[in-house]
């Protein structure tokens, strides 16, 4: 087959439907969940309407998405820019989370069984924990400890923007066993949400965005867990990880990084929608030189988003053909989100003061979007990735 | 040539930057939840004389000159620029009357220039980034009725200034003029008030006038000067732009200061050039937005050497290098950026507040990060 970049019929009319529905029946709901830091009381039932299946978890059979033929990586960036592209509040209600991708990364056979397959079988959320206060991009400085107690790890410290920390089945932390050993003596640990010592210091951060997901500040204060929890060991010992440590984590996390891009993408073109089509009705207090502007700038971010399209599609089409590349993830993930806030803020201005105040869900969009390119591997950190590509590891 | 600032300019940024900092800063959180500046911090901001240029004689602080009242707000900006600016464009609207206004009308300002309780305002932006010289509020003077028909946006305290200040153009000559109402006079249609993404304290709203009152409402009367009055609304525009430069320079530097402290990859991450060089080019921006300002704001002071379009730009460029400076210090923070435990966030909204304002979609283009 010659190049081609265009997507299958039954996936763009899935994009389509999906879209239509997140914005009749979901966007409805985004400003309540700003304001109120979760998502509305019936999200249930609001699911309920989606035509098209969401791959929920909360249903007492659990849902597929549908198949196509562009593979589960290329459809998962059609999937979260067009739920996304009606609110970003829906993402967090269809369960999921990211522990369970490092279990799955790390975990020995019998502990995928344990933590892993039932999360695709029954569908829970699953914590993350790894960022501190004291360090963010630089995953080596883990300060928490696990201490060997007996048959026990004995965990100490506080995680911060732990996703779903505090409504998880349970959390995977990354400790420290031995400081000496620096990034090689990180470790991953299942710690479930009934474990002793298992604090919800702050169950849902106060954040400039993404109000509405939960992220938790947790304190593990002499939290203790079998050793059996630690990913990659069995009772006897250790076991031989696909992944381990600091590198398990980011691993899980690279197949996820395009994803995030699509997100905003999906708020950015929801931006500019919106955006053009209030001005079209204002386009008579306009003169002629400045609708021509106006005309220009809207054409040119749509043809942003549509590059930021094509680096998150091309990074997810090699991990479906098995040729992931680390530093193509890293480009699909930092590419369009400093240029979809961008957007967002372009479109506030072409409506003036209007266009600011939260009658317009632009300025919510904008708030959200701003994590985007922090959270999972900040834009820096892409940029380094991309860089070692060129000139190798220097540093870090 | 003198770029040094005078011993009134020097005295105006001393004593901004320590109300900024003492009074207004802490403030800040306060002033948003509530959506409006707690009492005890507006009286000091009117009773500093800094946010109302009123002459003494009419019971105000004075009158500074063009460039020394840009150094007052930047400075207080750097403090909050929610509730700077609210005092500002409250201030604004006294400052008008004394400028243009009739001996009755300046003899209204003197319960207003001392007054704690007053909210004043100065219904000006329009959006479809018209400048001054293309306001499509009417006025139309006929015999001794005026009729005020038009829509304005962002006006402060939409709902309870009085005076509300309300600029638009002469329908026979086009010359710009100002008719002092408020926001309870019949006619005078408030949208209903919403909050907005900052700026909250100043209270913001959509008006819609089509207001018939007497020639006596008309700032400076029938025979008033529009071009004096254009250069009046011009400089108003100008203290906008620098807020923005307040605001973002407080940014730069508390992205500078933790960016000297926070330790990875084995040192402070401001040894990494991906860290300084966009603080280092926030700053390099900050200083030419700055020059810009004041030089057009001295330029509009003298009334002579100003291009057409000088305040459109000084102002698009002062709001777009905010946009990227907030954006670049919050970025700085990481995830500490985007939670409210750190203040980054407040001035990464209001430079997006102000800069929203006042835009002219031909001054700057949309240009993708990559």
């Amino acid at each position: 087959m010659t190049y081609s970049a265009q997507l299958s019929k039954p996936l763009v009319d899935y994009a389509r439907t999906l879209r239509e529905w997140s914005t009749s029946e979901a966007r409805p709901y985004a400003r309540a969940a700003d304001t109120d830091h979760r998502p509305p009381a019936n999200w249930a039932d609001v699911l309920d309407t989606c035509p098209v299946p969401l791959g929920r978890v909360d249903l007492p059979e659990p849902q597929a998405l549908p198949d196509f033929e562009e593979g589960y990586w290329v459809r998962a960036l059609v999937f979260y820019e067009s739920l996304n592209y009606g609110d970003i509040w829906v993402h967090p209600t269809l369960g999921g989370g990211i522990g369970h991708l490092v279990v799955e990364s790390m975990g020995t056979p019998e502990q995928l069984e344990k933590w892993y397959e039932p999360v695709l079988e029954r569908g829970f959320t699953t914590g993350f924990a790894l960022t501190e206060p004291g360090f963010g991009s630089d995953t080596s400085q883990v300060s928490t400890t696990a201490t060997r107690d007996g048959d026990n790890w004995v965990i100490n410290g506080t995680k911060i923007y732990c996703s779903g920390g505090a409504t998880a089945e349970y959390v995977v932390v990354f400790a420290t066993v031995d400081k000496s050993l620096g990034a090689k003596g990180i470790n991953a640990f299942v710690v479930p949400k009934d474990a002793p010592g298992f604090v919800v210091a702050k169950e849902n951060e106060q954040k400039l965005g993404i109000r509405s997901w939960v992220t938790s500040e947790l304190v593990f204060d002499h939290c203790v867990i079998p050793v059996e929890n630690q990913l990659g060991w069995t009772p006897d010992g250790a076991a031989t990880p696909r992944r381990s440590g600091q590198g398990g984590a980011l691993g899980a996390l690279a197949h996820n990084r395009p994803n995030m891009s699509a997100m905003c993408i999906g708020l950015g073109q929801a931006s500019i929608d919106v955006t053009a089509g209030i001005l079209a009705g204002q386009k008579a207090g306009f003169t002629p030189q400045r609708w021509q502007a106006v005309e220009s700038e809207l054409e040119r971010m749509n043809a942003a988003l549509e590059r930021g399209r094509r680096m998150t599609f091309r990074a997810q089409y090699l991990v479906d053909q098995g040729k992931e590349d680390r530093a193509v993830s890293a480009a699909g993930k930092g590419y369009a989100p400093q240029t979809v806030e961008r957007v967002i803020r372009r479109c506030m201005q072409l409506l003036g003061p209007e266009g600011t105040s939260q009658d317009l869900l632009l300025e919510k969009w904008y708030r959200d979007v701003k994590i985007m390119d922090i959270f999972e591997g900040s834009g820096q950190v892409q940029r380094i990735v991309v860089g070692r590509t060129l000139m190798g590891r220097l540093v870090g | 040539m003198n770029l040094s600032p005078d011993e009134e300019q020097e005295a105006v940024a001393e004593l901004a930057t320590s109300i900024a900092t003492e009074i207004v800063s802490p403030a800040a959180r306060e002033a948003e939840a509530a959506g409006a500046v707690p009492d005890k911090v507006w009286a000091q901001l009117v009773e500093s004389g800094l946010t109302a240029p009123i002459p003494e004689e009419l019971g105000g602080g004075g009158v500074p000159d063009a460039v020394t009242q840009l150094v007052a707000v930047e400075r207080l900006a750097y403090g909050d620029p929610g509730i700077t600016m609210a005092a500002v464009w409250s201030g604004a609207a006294g400052g008008l009357i004394a400028r243009h206004g009739t001996p009755e009308q300046t003899e209204r300002l003197r319960g207003l220039a001392s007054s704690r309780d007053a909210r004043a305002a100065v219904a000006l932006f329009e959006g479809f980034g018209r400048g001054p010289a293309e306001l499509a509020t009417s006025v139309t003077v006929d015999g001794d009725s005026v009729r005020v028909q038009g829509r304005k946006v962002g006006v402060p305290f939409a709902a309870i200034a009085d005076p509300l200040v309300v600029v638009g153009r002469d329908v026979r000559d086009g010359r710009l003029r100002a008719v002092v109402l408020a926001s309870t006079d019949d006619g005078v249609g408030v949208d209903e008030m919403t909050r907005s993404i900052a700026l909250d304290a100043a209270a913001m709203g959509s008006v819609t006038f089509d207001v018939t009152t007497t020639t006596h409402a008309l700032l400076g009367g029938v025979d008033a000067d529009g071009d004096a009055l254009t250069s009046s609304v011009q400089h108003l525009r100008l203290l906008n732009a620098a807020a923005q430069i307040g605001l973002a320079q407080r940014a730069v530097e508390y992205a500078a200061d933790y960016a000297t402290t926070r330790i990875a990859f084995g040192t402070p991450i401001a040894g990494f050039q991906g860290v300084s060089f966009p603080l280092a080019e926030a700053l390099m921006r900050l200083d030419a937005a700055r020059l810009e300002t004041k030089d057009v704001a001295d330029r509009l002071d003298l009334g002579a050497g100003l291009g057409a379009r000088d305040v459109d730009h000084a102002v698009s460029y002062a709001s777009e290098v905010a946009l990227e400076a907030t954006r670049d210090s919050l970025q700085t923070l990481g995830g500490h950026g985007f939670i409210t435990d750190h203040p980054v966030e407040i001035w990464y909204r209001s430079a997006a507040a102000l800069a929203a304002l006042d835009f002219d979609p031909t001054c700057s283009a949309f240009e993708p990060a990559l």
